[in-house]
């Protein structure tokens, strides 16, 4: 059986026995490369699952959906590894229990997708020791290795042309299950912090209070550079801070529920090397 | 040039340290650069990073944000969080090309009027030497306010 079909059953069982009131994951899409998030909630229309390479959105942010966990019933949905470990920084951030979030676990790696074992949060621990691990050994990316290497000025200008062509939709921060403020700072006027205009400056402004806002809770699992139509390379960004949280406190986020943000909290002996 | 290029430097400092660091500093009578606006807030845990880009966007050639040595907060841990937030943001400032020299952190404290005077003259120095910060200077004009700094 493929995996889609073992999914597709399993969801069918999920629905008809009434353990789950809804299953999140993923259909058919406006191009054939192109999935988009399916809500189903009738044994029925389990046929409407599809899972494949194509299915690279991180769903968690559905989860969020005002209402939809309130009544204490469970949903299925569609994650992989990044997916368990935004579910796991949702609860740690008290936006939701895990306990009501039943996992369809699935890897992909190049064309084979795999599904991954085990059906809650806590399931996928071990995974999630070794992706941390392996992030640790993740060969540097090219764009950013060139980066680091220029002067100062050199890559001030690189992203004055990056950010030049951001248009403020902030499909970026939509696109972000971390990104679940009711009220995001940048639409706060009373101060305003970050000019709203899109002209360059503003633009750079609001990039950065991006960036730094998910220091330590983004899992890079790329739903924001895929919805920027700008194509601004926000993953470098991203990566950036990953790097940063991970060097600096040894902070890879997402490994269970318990963890600590790790900007919410401190060590007495934090690495300072550049505090005058 | 003939005249001297004059930086304006923005300092947020917590006011139980560092402010009191500057205060002993002019009540000793020690000489330090008036290019420092200091801005004073209950602790560095209360110094927003938006602060920082919001003293650029006003066009700030350089920012220093300072605070009591870390085990000295008057909040007990205060300076922890900030210096978390400050690692942080400073490797994203760097990564965005903001060049080191404009940014700096410090820890002084209230029996420190030296090191606050000594270092004010130092920043004031170093960023006399980089000059304006005019690529961020550029992209003010661009949205047509007047830097009002
Ligand atoms: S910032 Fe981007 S990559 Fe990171 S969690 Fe949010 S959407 Fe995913
Ligand atoms: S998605 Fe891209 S264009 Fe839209 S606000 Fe974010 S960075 Fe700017």
């Amino acid at each position: 059986m493929s995996i889609q079909e073992h999914y597709r059953s399993r969801a069918k069982e999920l629905l008809s026995s009434g353990t789950v009131k809804m299953v999140i994951g993923y259909g058919t899409g406006s191009t054939p490369d192109r999935r988009r998030p399916v809500f189903i909630t009738s044994p029925d229309e389990t046929d409407r699952l599809v899972l494949d390479k194509a299915c690279r959105t991180n769903l968690s942010g559905y989860l969020l959906r005002e209402g939809l966990l309130s009544d204490q019933k469970q949903v299925a949905v569609f994650f992989n590894l990044d997916g368990v470990r935004s579910l796991n920084i949702l609860a740690a951030e008290s936006q939701l229990e895990t306990a009501q979030v039943l996992v369809l676990g699935f890897r992909i790696e190049g064309e084979e997708v795999t599904a991954l074992q085990g059906e809650r949060a806590a399931d996928f621990k071990s995974l999630i020791a070794a992706a941390k691990e392996q992030r640790k050994s993740q060969p540097p990316h090219e764009l950013q290795e060139k980066l680091e290497a220029m002067t100062p000025k050199e890559r001030f200008s690189f992203w004055e042309a990056e950010f030049s062509r951001c248009i403020k939709c902030y499909a970026c921060r939509q696109a972000c299950p971390m990104c679940w403020c009711r009220r995001c700072v940048v639409d706060n006027n009373q101060p305003q912090w970050v000019n709203t205009s899109s002209h360059t400056l503003g633009n750079l402004e609001w990039n950065l209070l991006r960036a730094f806002h998910l220091a330590g809770r983004c899992v890079e699992c790329g739903n924001c550079s895929r919805a920027c139509p700008a194509d601004i390379p926000l993953h470098l960004l991203n990566r950036r801070m990953s790097d940063e949280v991970q060097g600096s406190f040894d902070h890879y986020p997402g490994m269970d529920e318990a963890q600590e943000p790790v900007l919410a909290s401190f060590r007495k002996d934090d690495p300072e090397t550049f505090i005058l | 040039m003939s005249e001297v290029f004059e930086p304006k430097i923005v300092a947020f400092v917590c006011t139980y340290c560092t402010y009191a660091g500057a205060d002993l500093a002019g009540t000793s009578r020690l000489k330090y650069p008036s290019n420092v606006r200091i801005v004073r807030l209950p602790c560095t845990g209360r110094i927003s990073p938006m602060f920082i880009l919001k003293a650029l966007q006003k066009g700030a050639d350089g920012v220093l944000v300072s605070g009591c040595h870390p085990g000295d907060c008057h909040f007990d841990h205060g300076n922890y969080h900030a210096r978390r937030r400050w690692t942080v943001f400073n490797s994203l400032l760097q990564f965005a090309g903001v060049p080191e020299e404009r940014v700096k952190f410090s820890w002084i404290s209230a029996a420190e009027g030296i090191k606050f005077a000594e270092l004010i003259r130092e920043i004031t120095e170093d960023i006399r030497k980089i000059g304006p910060f005019e690529e961020y200077h550029k992209l003010i004009a661009e949205t047509g306010s007047a830097a009002p700094l």
